[in-house]
């Protein structure tokens, strides 16, 4: 089939909304075209919930940062891949929960190594004794940032903290 | 008391006590601030499920039950991208590739920690309506939300896509039109 019969052939189904099905929910006074908007006191309402709950937020970082600790001792000594890779995800669910809630409570330093170690570890050709290194300095400087109360940027201390992950991970990997 | 024409008058918020939202997300954490947040904005019923399979069955159940005065279609479903059972892509792609149109045409919400480019083409490309990129915020969650329901776009069917129309706007094109295909347009109230 040449080309041009193959394009011919396509078929593209455009399917348009006759009504607006949402709006309509809402009630027929609203069923114009202009854009809506939800109330601006339920909007700061929302981020007041965002605020209370980072209150207890850095415990939370603590126990995530604890079981990293955990899964990785545990991992160390883990020669099958297979079993690797699964404390592997382990890691990663963990990273990503701390790299979510440390960027939504302004712990942007503790998510930014979170971040880090989590696209690391998603890797699926790690070696292992330079994955030790690796992971270990995120480890590492994590732990440093949550006993340093370390929110925000951090400072030059958090410079310190970025620029040993980074010569480890230029270096071993 | 004088009388003061009032113009344009701004209209009022959404009431969304009708609405029903599904909400899929791994982290209870993040799972109880977002279904807190939607509370807040008058969600009137909240479901809330920790991975795409959870979400899947919740799917299945509440629209094969619509039927009945009860129970709510799921109006907006809301879907973390990462979660370890069953992550959003094989949500998204259930979702739309179903054959009950109340379900295929469902407004999805993204809601996604990662920022690259990469996710973001893709969820776009298995049909999302929106993705909102964490952290979340009050604004940035309502803008999602009134943005499904105030631009719900055309759905685009080709062998290769599904999904809402992922250009946002008609820039035109100058040039000369190379394109053999002519579309067939189908109307469908949806």
């Amino acid at each position: 089939m040449t080309d041009q019969k193959k394009n011919d052939d396509i078929t593209v189904n455009i399917y348009k909304h006759r009504q607006n099905p949402l709006k309509n929910k809402l009630g027929a006074r609203l069923l114009t075209n202009e854009d809506g908007h939800l109330s601006s006191e339920n909007i700061k309402e929302a981020d007041k919930i965002i605020a209370k709950m980072c209150i207890g937020c850095e415990d939370h970082i603590a126990q995530q940062l604890e079981q990293i600790s955990t899964v990785w001792n545990d991992m160390k000594k883990i020669e099958d891949k297979a079993l690797r890779h699964e404390k592997a995800q382990e890691i990663f669910t963990h990273a990503h929960e701390i790299k979510d809630i440390g960027a939504l409570c302004g712990y942007t330093l503790a998510a930014y190594f979170a971040e880090s170690l989590r696209d690391y570890i998603s890797e699926t050709a790690l070696n292992m004794k330079n994955q030790h290194i690796i992971i270990q300095a995120h480890i590492d400087a994590m732990n440093a940032v949550h006993r340093g109360k370390l929110k925000e940027d951090g400072g030059p201390v958090a410079d310190e903290l970025k620029k040993m992950v980074k010569i480890a991970i230029e270096k071993y990997h | 008391m004088p009388l003061i024409s009032s113009g344009h008058r701004k209209p009022e918020p959404y009431n969304l006590h009708n609405f029903t939202v599904l909400l899929a997300e791994d982290s209870v954490y993040m799972q109880t601030l977002i279904s807190e947040m939607l509370r807040v904005f008058g969600v009137g019923d909240i479901l809330t499920c920790s991975d795409a399979r959870e979400a899947i069955d919740l799917l299945t159940i509440t629209q094969a039950r619509a039927s009945s005065r009860h129970v709510n279609k799921i109006d907006i479903l809301l879907t973390d991208w990462l979660m370890p059972n069953g992550n959003g892509e094989e949500l998204l792609s259930w979702v739309r590739t179903h054959e009950n149109d109340d379900i295929r045409f469902m407004p999805i919400i993204v809601v996604s920690g990662f920022t690259t480019e990469k996710i973001t083409s893709a969820t776009r490309d298995l049909g999302a309506n929106e993705i909102l990129v964490k952290p979340v915020s009050g604004k940035l969650l309502a803008s999602r939300i009134c943005s499904v329901i105030d631009t719900p776009r055309a759905f685009i069917e080709t062998p290769e896509f599904f999904g809402p129309d992922r250009r946002r706007q008609d820039l035109g094109f100058v040039g000369e039109n190379r394109r053999n295909a002519s579309p067939s347009i189908v109307e469908k109230n949806i």
